[in-house]
């Protein structure tokens, strides 16, 4: 087979070779074919043992396939039998279900004859003794009935037959009882007869006119709740202005409304269901909530009228539009305080808002899914719902309300923020002026409110207006005192205070004495205002705990991002030191925090106040000699010449300061007048010499004096008296060798704050130390 | 715990209808839902890009374009990092409220905002009233970037976002650059820095 397929040559051309080449070429193809086949051969040939064995044992299974083939026909014979036989009896059993089937039929039909008759004579009397409920019952089991089929089975549907004059009558019927029913209902309505209202409600459905029963109930309920509506307006209208519940009225009124459509929906919607069926909720609802827009729209309209909303509210769009009016007159000007009753009743004509809807959303929601729908038809009617709760007049109204709401409470917060700035004072014994917990007082309170209306938009956009004041007007406020500097020179506490009982801050820079207390009092105000920052997010947070558990996914986010950043205004206060140079220059690393900015304030403060006056206290050091004798060292121990001193003007300075800092203000003044303390102290030290008594009592001096300020801070000073302490270790030696205990490898614990030279230089302030042995020392 | 270096915040303005919550769906989600309802409020979205090897998540605040909202959109502007400025090809009258959109900006944003104008629905050229030129010239005019893109085909729209992600990127690493061993020059108080944290 190989050979022949493989083997192309085309004989019939054989005759057309005449080029020597070209039968060259078919010549050395023939040969390869003859090759190849010879191979092929050869192959067969090998196999061919093989080949015989399985021959035959081929010839040796011929028998046993024969029986086999016979065993297999007989199978498929009896296999075929069987399935006559099945086939057989399942045909019987089909007709028998078909017979059953049509015997049941038959029966329907009968019942159907004999409903249809009962129907009819029942219908007519119940209509004549205007028992509609039984009729209307009559009516419902008629047009259950397939009036066609009925007309084809009977034998006599011919027309005229009974049957036909049956379905007539009936036919009649109901339109003769549609027609009772509706007029009796539209009367019942004039009337507002509640039972007889009730009564043809529940015949609607069973006349097939579910739509127009829903539709004209409806209309009975919003007339019910229009009237009371109007009664309760009326009230409100008359209400005496001093009334407990004056300054809410219309909250009152629109909450009594929402009560009202839900109770309608609470009583009435077992009603609907059991005679409508379920799901029909969300069309009584939007036939309801169009009277309720009517009637909040009316009540919304009269708090715009009585309140005189828009008039506040053009006025306050009027300011700001001027760009802050700096030039308005007071008069012209709306008091902040005028706002805040008809604010707080705004907020609260939104959360009753609020609350309606969801409790609508839930009703209709929990309505939808008692019903077993496809998914796209829910998804259709929960996009109505939605679609209905989001743009109804409503709905529409009360965004409107808040969005003018939001620009007045951030009119009035501003106001009152500027007012809290300008009546700021600082009372004796406070560490703080006033300013700080009025205008934390006052942000707390307008976003509380903003808050408590229930809406995550009013909410955010009330924590974006507390963070814009927070990092803008306050922090710049706080700032420009600062910049001012503190004054030098001593300070004079009593002067200062009988300058601010006579009334504010003084302004002028001349009385040096109030302008270093406002410089202090403000630096407590920006390490208290850091602090209130956070205490403001956390109960802002609290407060908005209930607005996050109702708003999922994006109203929650929301809020989220916007607490935080009003967390982060402590961050922002560092960003107005990255670009203030001012702080730049003068604090050394770039790590800024909010406290920094204290920092710098102290460090004013430590330049101006602190320095000058530590200095001559340090150099009096100098005075007391330390190349001393036994006799001279037990005389220092009882009476000591200069640190008890020392420690007495230190305690004489700090005391100025500490009643007027925070504490923890004051722990950073410590501290900076520690690190002044402990600079100065060594440069004196490296100018005087000592004895070995000399260096114990240097030691002692030391002691002292990290006891003291260990005494009046919460914070550790030990760290920053490293260096003087480990000079007094040295000064205390024995002999010069003996630093090599302590250096190096045998350094243990300790860490050298000083370098190799500056040990040199101490060990030679020794008057008894060699100064070879001191070169020669290897550190 | 954070899975990010910078985080930006960018706020879309503009009429009602323009396709702001298209164009941030867009660019979001990838998608283009249709029969899209008014905006109530703002919406909000978050993506996080990569710019340089950083992570960059971008805040996008969709505001309401309705008058009604228009006090609690504004108080978004401040905190803003970057403002999107949405028009309608096919509207003139979305483009003619532009100068009062550009006097709230003005009113209301820090002054280091970076502004974009955005004439979206490219995708309904033929019926165009704005042309490119007009929508240029009033960008440049008001010292804004321009765009013109089409949520509907995606046209634009990451571009649009990205390059405002790569602009705010660059700012603060400048920033933070400057704020190393070099300080003078950060001289006007003006210009807060105070994007990243």
């Amino acid at each position: 087979m190989a050979a022949a397929t493989s083997f192309n040559f085309d004989t019939a051309n054989l005759q057309n070779l005449t080029e020597m080449k070209d039968i060259q070429e078919a010549y050395d193809l023939l040969c390869k074919e003859e090759s190849k086949i010879a191979e092929e051969i050869d192959d067969l040939l090998d196999h061919q043992t093989n080949l015989e064995s399985k021959m035959s044992s081929l010839y040796r299974s011929v028998p046993n396939l024969q029986v086999v083939s016979s065993d297999a026909k007989q199978l498929g014979s009896m296999v075929s039998f069987t399935s006559d036989l099945a086939e057989n009896v399942s045909g019987k059993v089909r007709q028998l279900d078909l017979a059953k089937g049509r015997v049941q039929d038959a029966i329907q039909r009968v019942n159907d004859v004999l409903d249809l008759k009962f129907c009819t004579d029942g219908v007519q009397t119940a209509l004549q003794s205007e028992d509609y409920e039984k009729a209307a019952g009559h009516i419902h089991r008629y047009l259950s009935l397939d009036e066609k089929v009925l007309k084809q089975i009977t034998p006599d549907s011919k027309e005229g037959g009974s049957v036909d004059v049956a379905l007539h009558v009936l036919q009649d019927a109901k339109l003769n009882l549609t027609k009772i029913v509706r007029e009796k209902f539209d009367i019942a309505l004039q009337t507002a007869d509640r039972a007889s209202v009730e009564r043809f409600f529940k015949i609607f459905p069973l006349l097939g006119l579910h739509d127009e029963g829903l539709e004209k109930f409806s209309k009975y309920l919003k007339s019910q709740i229009a009237d009371r509506c109007q009664e309760q307006l009326a009230q409100a209208a008359t209400l005496d202005p001093a009334d407990r519940r004056a300054a809410v009225v219309y909250a009152d009124t629109l909450t009594i409304l929402f009560e009202d459509v839900g109770k309608v929906v609470e009583i009435h919607q077992p009603l609907v269901e059991t005679y409508y069926g379920p799901g029909r909720l969300l069309q009584l609802i939007q036939w309801l909530q169009a009277e309720c827009d009517k009637q909040a729209s009316k009540i919304v309209d009269d708090f715009i009228k009585h309140r005189e909303f828009n008039v506040k509210s053009r006025q306050v769009q009027a300011f700001l539009h001027r760009g802050g009016g700096r030039s308005s007159t007071t008069h012209e000007r709306l008091d902040p305080r005028d706002l805040d009753v008809m604010l707080a009743e705004c907020t609260l004509l939104n959360s009753r808002t609020e609350m309606y809807l969801r409790f609508i959303r839930n009703r209709v929601m929990n309505d939808l899914e008692s019903v077993d729908e496809d998914d796209k038809t829910r998804g259709n009617k929960t996009a109505d719902l939605e679609k209905l709760l989001r743009e109804c007049l409503l709905s529409r109204r009360i965004q409107e309300l808040i969005g003018n709401y939001i620009v007045m409470e951030e009119y009035f917060m501003r106001e009152s923020v500027t007012k809290a700035e300008s009546m700021d004072s600082l009372e004796q014994g406070s560490h703080t002026s006033s300013m700080v917990d009025d205008i934390f007082f006052i942000l707390k309170k307008c976003t509380k409110r903003a808050i408590s209306s229930g809406s995550v938009d009013c909410a955010c956009a009330l924590l974006n207006h507390t963070t814009t004041i927070l990092e803008g007007d306050y922090q710049e406020k706080l700032y420009s005192k600062l910049r001012a500097g503190f004054p030098s020179g001593s300070f004079d506490v009593a002067q200062a205070y009988s300058m601010l009982q006579q009334g504010r801050f003084p302004t002028s820079s001349s009385d040096t004495n109030a302008a270093k207390l406002e410089f202090m009092t403000t630096l407590n105000n920006i390490e208290v205002s850091l602090e209130y920052i956070q205490s403001l997010k956390r109960s802002l947070t609290e407060e908005c705990a209930a607005l996050l558990s109702q708003n999922k996914d994006v109203g929650k986010d929301k809020l989220e991002s916007c607490l935080n950043d009003l967390g982060a205004v402590t961050h922002k206060f560092k960003d107005v030191l990255d670009v203030s140079t001012f702080y730049v220059n003068l604090i050394a690393d770039n790590k800024f925090n909010g406290m920094q900015m204290v920092q710098y304030g102290l460090s004013q403060l430590s330049t101006s106040a602190i320095k000058p006056r530590l200095k001559p206290w340090v150099e009096n050091f100098l005075s007391v000699n330390h190349n001393i004798t036994e006799d001279e060292f037990s005389m220092y121990e009882a009476n000591d010449p200069f640190v008890q001193n020392f420690i007495m003007n230190l305690e004489q300075l700090l005391a100025e300061f500490k009643d007027f800092m925070t504490a923890s203000n004051y722990d950073a003044l410590v501290s900076l007048v520690t690190n002044e303390v402990t600079t100065q102290l060594e440069q004196t030290v490296l100018r005087s010499v000592f004895n070995r008594l000399g260096g114990l009592h240097f030691d002692k001096e030391l002691r002292s004096l990290v006891t003291y300020l260990t005494s009046v801070t919460q914070w550790t000073i030990r760290d920053k008296f490293a260096r003087l302490t480990q000079m007094a270790t040295i000064l205390n030696l024995e002999r010069v060798a003996e630093i090599l205990d302590y250096w190096g490898q045998n350094s243990g614990p300790l860490t050298w704050r000083l370098t190799p030279t500056e040990v040199r230089q101490v060990l030679s302030l020794r008057v008894d130390f060699r100064s070879e042995d001191i070169k020669r020392l290897k550190l | 715990m954070e899975d990010y270096k910078y985080l930006f915040k960018v706020v879309l303005i503009g009429n009602a209808g323009v396709g702001k919550t298209c164009l941030v769906r867009r660019f979001t989600q990838g998608l283009f839902p249709p029969g899209q309802g008014a905006t109530i409020g703002v919406d909000f979205m978050i993506k996080t890009v990569e710019i340089g090897g950083d992570k960059v998540k971008l805040q996008v605040w969709d505001t309401a374009g309705q008058e009604r909202f228009r006090s609690i959109t504004q108080s978004y502007y401040h905190s803003a990092d970057a403002l999107v400025l949405v028009y309608d090809i096919t509207s003139r009258e979305s483009f003619n409220s532009l100068p009062g959109w550009v006097k709230e900006v003005e009113q209301y944003a820090s002054r280091k905002i970076i502004s974009v104008l955005v004439g979206n629905k490219l995708d309904l050229h033929t019926e165009r009233e704005i042309t490119v030129e007009e929508g240029n010239s009033c960008a440049e005019s008001h010292n804004m970037r321009f765009l013109e893109t089409s949520a509907k085909d995606a046209d634009n729209v990451d571009r649009l976002f990205l390059d405002i992600a790569v602009e705010l990127t660059n700012n603060v690493r400048n920033v933070e650059i400057k704020n190393g061993p070099i300080e003078e020059e950060i001289r006007d108080h003006g210009s807060v820095q105070g994007c990243c944290r």
